[in-house]
């Protein structure tokens, strides 16, 4: 069971498209695949699939700090010891801690010296789990504003690993998260291959040298899916010649599609099938595109093509 | 005046609206900052010629002691991390960076005062000047390190030195830490969107975290005519002004393709952000938050 992970850097240059029409053709092709969702702060995969959810879990967060005002004596040594800003005292001389600035460290409490600072756990978010059109699939949904993105990514991870581990996966399929922070660290770590999703723009090639350096340095493996190709020859051409200067193998080129958002929308609402969507000339490019990504996979997972379910 | 362009979403047109707002606001006469928080990503300096000074932004995490000077037994900096930042090896202490939240807390209760504190680099803070004399201060976060939110609090806190007019901060994608990180303590979120249904998911939640966070923000409908969802009905509903709509054209990602403002390229450009501009500080003085001229 080996793991592809679908980045880019930059928002919005089509991870989840990418993912989900590469998810629908490996489980038409009939490979076995268990697809994460590992943009846990924006988790979009799950609406094009129209996925069925058939269990969720909570994800407990960090601990969040909390003052006992009855116990609070006003003395301020909690505010010394915080570096996060995160204490500040009310106008009735009691401690108040910003949950926005509290890192959770327990410095404060640490630092009272009437035990009046205490934590309480917290529900950060949720982990989902349903069937896709290859198999199962998992997300993560974090609540707007909690920390520990990272963690959850994790755990989705490690959820679709244990899943695909029982129904016989032959691939874990991830749709990463943006960036090159602590997420996307999740997301990549340890995986057998990312397939940088970029397009022809200077943000997409800037955000593309970070991705790759980052993959660099967690060894992994990465080619690169030129999206939206058309939209800037110049801008083409740059992709083309980043990918030849990190030795990035270019897997295929995209072309913009002005149709696409509406159409994949259509099929989140249920009034168009999914498979309609083989008639657009993106789609089309990224089923042409397969046949790599399918020779990508039989090496990664090591099985002949066209192994049934 | 302290703006924050973020979405939720990535894509949606967040830097395309920082970019071209500040130099609108800038032409307008304003001394205007711009704060890249996109510090994983960031992307404001290459649609600007400037000379960038750097500055490096460091965390102080505990450095591991030498063999032999922790008390025998002693595990009280491991337990008091709250991070599992520390591990017992060998009669001491090992640490795992990533993991650590350089919080000191393991330095404070160290019996022994043999844990003491070194500098990490996580990142930079560059500065410059545009053409157009916008200040543009950029966060960003060194490839491989996690500390995103600790790099956008020295932009933050760079840019603040600038003292100026509007400051307009480029948020990064997404509703965690770094996007609070961004928003906290400022006069209006400014929230960038799609009219597909990926758009909305992500911009009720981001709606929900500015609310969380004590502000009412407005949002701003980009490539309109790509969805059918309808984001004015939904503003109307949620009572939220909506402060800009851009029409989807080929021409306006082709022109940010190639790291142009659209101000300057695009025969609309002025005319879409002085709007916007007018709308926003119509927006403000509606709640009381001082709007220069």
């Amino acid at each position: 069971m080996r793991t592809l992970v679908i980045a880019s850097g930059k928002g919005g240059t089509g991870k989840t498209t990418v993912a989900a029409v590469l998810a629908t053709g490996l489980g038409e092709r009939g490979y076995s695949v268990t697809v994460a969702d590992c943009d846990v702060e924006a988790s979009n995969l799950p609406l094009v699939l129209r996925v069925d959810i058939t269990k969720r879990t909570a994800f407990t967060g960090a601990p969040h700090a909390l003052v006992d005002a009855e116990m609070c004596c006003g003395c301020g040594d909690c505010l010394i010891g915080c570096r996060f800003d995160a204490l500040s005292m009310s106008a009735d001389g009691c401690a108040v801690i910003d949950p926005w600035l509290c890192e959770s460290c327990g410095a404060c409490a640490l630092a009272c010296p009437n035990g009046a600072i205490g934590f309480e756990p917290q529900v950060a978010g949720e982990i989902l789990e349903g069937s896709g059109p290859a198999g199962p699939i998992v997300f993560g949904r974090l609540r707007p504003g909690e920390d520990l993105s990272g963690k959850l990514v994790t755990s989705v991870r490690e959820r679709a690993a244990e899943i695909g581990r029982d129904c016989g996966a032959a691939l874990i399929l991830i749709d990463g998260p943006p960036g090159v922070g602590c997420p996307a660290i999740a997301s990549m770590t340890g995986a057998d291959a990312v397939l940088a999703v970029t397009e022809p723009s200077r943000s997409g090639e800037h955000d593309l040298r970070r991705l790759a350096t980052l993959a660099g340095q967690l060894n992994v493996p990465v080619t690169v899916l030129l999206n939206k190709a058309d939209l800037s020859a110049s801008g083409a051409d740059r992709i083309r010649q980043t990918c030849l200067e990190l030795q990035l193998e270019l897997v295929g080129e995209v072309p913009f599609d002005s149709d696409l958002p509406g159409a994949l929308e259509a099929v989140a609402q249920g009034t168009r099938p999914f498979a309609d969507l083989d008639a657009l000339p993106s789609v089309s490019a990224l089923n042409g595109v397969r046949a790599r990504v399918d020779a990508m996979t039989i090496n990664l997972t090591g099985v002949g093509q066209g192994v049934p379910r | 005046m302290r703006l924050a362009v973020a979405s939720g979403k990535g894509g949606t047109g967040k830097t395309l609206v920082a970019t071209n707002l500040a130099v609108v606001a800038r032409r307008a006469g304003q001394r205007v900052t711009l704060v890249d928080c996109d510090v994983e990503a960031p992307n404001d300096h290459l649609f600007f010629d400037a000379e960038f000074c750097s500055e490096a932004v460091e965390v102080a995490v505990p450095a591991e002691p030498p063999a032999g000077v922790c008390p025998p037994g002693c595990a009280l900096c491991r337990d008091a991390c709250r991070f599992g930042a520390i591990r017992m090896l060998g009669g001491g202490p090992v640490v795992f960076p990533d993991l650590c939240h350089a919080c000191g807390v393991c330095i404070d209760v160290c019996p022994a005062r043999v844990l003491e504190e070194r500098q990490v680099r996580v990142g930079q803070v560059r500065v410059g000047t545009t053409r157009d004399g916008v200040r543009l201060v950029m966060g960003q976060l060194d490839v491989g390190q996690t500390k995103a939110p600790t790099v956008i609090w020295a932009a933050r806190a760079r840019a603040g030195a600038e003292n100026a007019d509007v400051t307009i901060l480029d948020a990064p994608p997404g509703v965690a830490c770094s996007a609070v990180a961004t928003l906290h303590g400022v006069d209006l979120p400014v929230l960038v969107t799609d009219p597909t249904a990926f758009g909305i998911h992500d911009l009720r939640l981001m709606v929900q975290l500015s609310r969380d966070l004590g502000v009412t923000p407005v949002v701003v409908l980009n490539r309109e005519g790509t969805g059918a969802v309808d984001v004015a009905g939904y503003c109307r509903s949620e009572s939220i002004p909506l402060v800009g709509r851009l029409p989807f054209d080929r021409r306006v990602a082709e022109c940010y393709a190639d790291g142009g403002l659209l101000v300057d390229e695009h025969p609309a450009g002025r005319r879409w952000f002085e709007d916007l501009w007018t709308a926003v500080r119509e927006h403000l003085a509606t709640t009381g938050v001082a709007v220069p001229a």
